[in-house]
């Protein structure tokens, strides 16, 4: 049954302990890399030696409203909820970090390197992303972007890029996330040993421990989940309510949404998310060059936040109806959060990409604030409700 | 009663006729030329029957008429806006193609590649104007229908800009192409512009122009965007099936820096003035040159007689119509709205300028080498597409050159870029140049209701000034 996974405790101590794990390699004379967004590729900060850490946390209204007095309440809470942290000045991965590393992937994000540059000093390094990723022309820009970034980040680091060391960090980035891939059928199958909050939570545990023992950590787990488990099977997927999690960003502490659905008989077997799955997606580094680096990022599964003018080759959507297939999901719960206009803007549009192919579409749009959760909690247990009397019919 | 009685409309004096009609007319791209005559005419006899709102002299119109009517060149501005509907439709039946594109942006390519680029603000009004004989109010109905139209369809929390974009989707308007470039101003037009592309009427005209962030010093960054200002023009060329070479390019770039050069003169002449020359709004000649209203040729003529009458009115101590003996002056800052200009007055105030529409005034394009990199080189070089702290630097040297009292950031509900730094140039301005700042959202949506919140807080800070 799911919490007897005793890899799990370790990763949460690991957790638990990762803050002064940190406090003591900078005393050693590491660096810290802290990073913010979806196409700041890690593999880099680790090969120049910085210890890199994913910034992002959702769910506190406190800290969205203090970061909404230099950002606005008419940017997203995720980033809200960033600049207020950053005020706040106690996070100790924020104050671990020597430089903060942001991509221009979602173009709020860029405000936040903005301002916490110029109010809270932080040292941020900018990753230019175009927009038509699509393009040759993009790739011939991103590739130089991408060789830019790599310069400023040699100044921070006081070396230059080594060959050797940037082949050994793609071949632990890419063992990383071949082993999320591995991870996550496990939590969508037949009695299943883990959940996917706990996959969820696992993987967002990556985002701040040490990568190579993460990775230890994450083959473990897949060990132990095989001798428990087996191999993750589903049998009869209208046997339960199997919702798909699709959306804005879902950070570590973000748990509202999820929380209501699982209370109400749902059960979350796969998701999108680029704070989940879709990091770990198509990644696919050919050479171990700063150019191949370029071109796997930004030929990896698109997020929303870039947009796309032909529907019918949409990456985002090819891949999406793919991972509600493979994880025998029968709905998507959309989630958006105010203000996030990538994802809110394409909703309707997602919904009606969706239900052609049968896939019924929840759209919950909401903040941090714990205000909305009756009006969220009664949309989605009528949602499941329905869902429930058509596996009745179909049985 | 009719439409136009209905309301409080205000009338060219006719002993302005004989004078009026002695000054140049316009001359148009096409080659033709209209008498001043002419645009007399249609503004007095025409113009108030088929679009009575725009004479309307109520307070809460946004658009509503400069009264200065000796200003000459401010009639005919408004000549050209009036007549853009009928100019877009007749030159769409020639085979040019009309474009939404970003607003603040040269646009020069644009007509160069033989098509008509217009604004979302400018796409409103147009559908607005679709239908003709309405009043005010009824012109505002019509427009928070197209709104709300839009908002169902994609989103609530966008600016409102979606209705242009909605007036495009439900064919009130007929759009060839979407082609806007995405820089930082506008957090909506990517998402937008994307919405197209499940409509079966425009998605073949859809295109995006990427403008990279702190592209200082990246030759990359410039040749990203030439190379996709060179896709635009294959784009527009699908539409009227002429390619178009480097130098009619050249040529329109010739005809742009000249409507840049003159705005850039009607500034300074202005600011020069120990008394402001005209009201705010008619200082406002960025938002011509930004589109060209639909005819480039035109509205550098415009321009040049824009430029002669200021520099008339500043040689001869003229005070603008309707301004207090020592108004409070105020720069305007963030996009894309600014207060009611007349409302501003009334309280004791004018507007001396807005960062968005001088900075699009002040760089030039290269009038030499690649044109498509030319203008990616001047596009991405604007002082409002700058990296923030730059940008403010700039609107800081800004307000000294046009001794403002204070400074008013104003933007969209619904625009996450522009709020995001709001209070960011807001305080780096009062740290470097010592005047009073504040940030006012207009949540009102260009709609004619709901004004109270944002004139009561501008009419504030004038007080405080």
């Amino acid at each position: 049954m799911p919490g007897s996974l005793k890899t799990i405790g370790k990763i949460r101590a690991a957790l638990a302990a990762r803050p002064a794990e940190l406090a003591e390699a900078k005393a050693r004379g590491r660096k810290v890399a802290a990073w913010v967004n979806y196409n700041i590729p890690e593999e880099l900060l680790d090969a120049l030696g910085f210890i890199p850490v994913r910034l992002g946390w959702g769910g506190d209204d406190r800290l969205t409203d203090i970061g909404a007095r230099y950002i606005s309440t008419k940017n997203c809470v995720f980033v809200r909820e960033l600049v207020g942290r950053f005020e706040e000045a106690t996070d100790p991965y924020i104050k671990a970090a020597d430089i903060v590393a942001l991509d221009a992937t979602c173009l709020q994000v860029y405000r936040v390197a903005e301002l916490i540059k110029y109010y809270f000093k932080a040292n941020t390094v900018i990753l230019g992303v175009p927009r038509n990723f699509a393009t040759p022309e993009a790739k011939d820009y991103f590739r130089a972007e991408t060789a830019h970034f790599v310069a400023r980040l040699e100044e921070q680091a006081g070396q230059k890029l080594d060959a050797a060391k940037l082949a050994e960090s793609i071949k632990l980035y890419d063992a990383i996330r071949a082993a999320i891939r591995e991870l996550y059928p496990y939590q969508a199958g037949d009695d299943a040993k883990i959940t996917w909050l706990e996959t969820f939570d696992v993987v967002q545990a990556g985002q701040f421990l040490d990568r190579r023992a993460y990775l230890g950590l994450l083959q473990e787990l897949i060990a132990e989940l095989k001798s428990q488990q087996g191999p993750p099977v589903v049998k009869d997927p209208h046997s339960e309510v199997r919702i798909f999690l699709s959306g804005s960003i879902i950070p570590p502490n973000d748990r509202k949404l999820i929380g209501i659905i699982e209370s109400w008989g749902g059960r979350i077997v796969g998701d999108d998310l680029w704070s989940g799955l879709l990091s770990s997606i198509d990644v696919n580094i050919a050479a171990p060059t700063v150019e191949a680096i370029a071109d796997a990022y930004l030929g990896r599964a698109p997020h929303a936040a870039l947009p796309y003018l032909d529907l019918e080759s949409d990456g985002r959507l090819k891949n999406l109806k793919s991972l509600v297939h493979k994880f025998k999901a029968q709905a998507v719960v959309y989630h958006t959060l105010r203000y996030c206009d990538p994802f809110t803007f394409k909703a309707n549009e997602t919904k009606t990409v969706l239900n052609k192919d049968g896939i019924p579409f929840l759209e919950i749009h909401t903040e941090y604030a714990g205000s909305d959760y009756e009006a969220i909690r009664t949309r989605v247990e009528a949602f499941i409700e329905l869902l429930k009397n058509r596996n009745l019919v179909e049985a | 009663m009719t439409t136009a009685e209905a309301t409080k409309q205000f009338h060219y004096p006719p002993e302005l006729e004989a004078d009026f009609v002695k000054t140049r007319g316009l001359n148009f791209s096409d080659g033709s030329h209209v008498t001043a005559a002419e645009i007399w005419r249609f503004m007095t006899v025409d113009a108030p029957k088929r679009f009575p709102y725009a004479f309307d002299l109520g307070t809460h119109h946004g658009g509503r008429p400069s009264e200065d009517f000796t200003l000459f060149s401010g009639i005919k501005k408004s000549y050209l806006q009036l007549t853009l509907k009928d100019r877009l439709l007749k030159a769409r039946a020639q085979g040019k193609p009309v474009i939404l594109a970003q607003g603040g942006q040269a646009m020069d390519l644009y007509y160069a590649g033989g098509g008509i680029p217009l604004r979302p603000g400018v796409i409103i009004g147009w559908a607005r104007n679709q239908e003709e004989g309405l009043s005010v109010r009824q012109n505002d109905l019509r427009g928070v229908g197209i709104l709300e139209a839009g908002r169902n369809r994609v989103s609530m929390e966008s600016c409102n800009q979606i209705s242009a974009h909605a007036a495009i989707d439900s064919g009130i308007v007929p759009m060839d192409i979407v082609a806007p470039y995405l820089c930082l101003r506008c957090s909506d037009m990517a998402y937008l512009t994307e919405s197209h592309r499940n409509v079966s009427g425009i998605k073949d005209g859809l295109a995006l122009v990427d403008f990279p962030i702190e592209a200082a010093g990246k030759p990359w960054a410039a040749e990203l965007m030439a190379k996709e200002l060179r896709k635009l023009l294959d784009k527009i060329g699908q539409f009227t099936g002429k390619p178009v070479d480097d130098a009619e390019i050249l040529r329109v770039i010739k005809l742009g820096n000249r409507a840049r050069a003159y705005a850039r003169e009607i500034y300074d002449l202005w600011w020069s003035a120990p008394v402001p020359p005209t009201s705010g709004d008619d200082l406002n000649v960025s938002s011509a040159v930004n589109d060209l209203l639909g005819d480039p040729v035109a509205t550098v003529d415009l321009l040049e007689q824009y430029r002669d009458e200021v520099k008339w009115r500043v040689e001869h101590g003229v005070k603008g119509h309707g301004l207090s003996a020592k108004p409070k002056r105020l720069l305007i800052c963030g996009s894309c709205v600014g207060p009611n200009g007349y409302q501003v007055e009334r309280a004791g105030g004018v507007v001396v300028g807005r960062d968005d529409g001088y900075s699009q005034v002040t760089v030039d394009v290269e009038e030499a080498g690649d044109p498509c990199l030319a203008i990616a080189k001047s596009v991405l070089a604007y002082p409002y597409e700058l990296p923030t702290e730059q940008r403010a630097q700039w609107t800081v040297d800004l307000a000294k050159r046009c001794r403002a009292d204070g400074v008013l950031f104003m933007y969209q509900w619904g625009c996450n870029f522009q709020t995001g730094v709001a209070r960011l140039v807001s305080d780096i301005i009062k740290e470097r140049s010592g005047l009073p700042t504040t940030y006012i959202e207009m949540g009102e949506l260009s709609k004619l209701e709901d004004t109270e919140q944002s004139v009561n807080r501008v009419e504030s800070f004038i007080e405080m000034l």
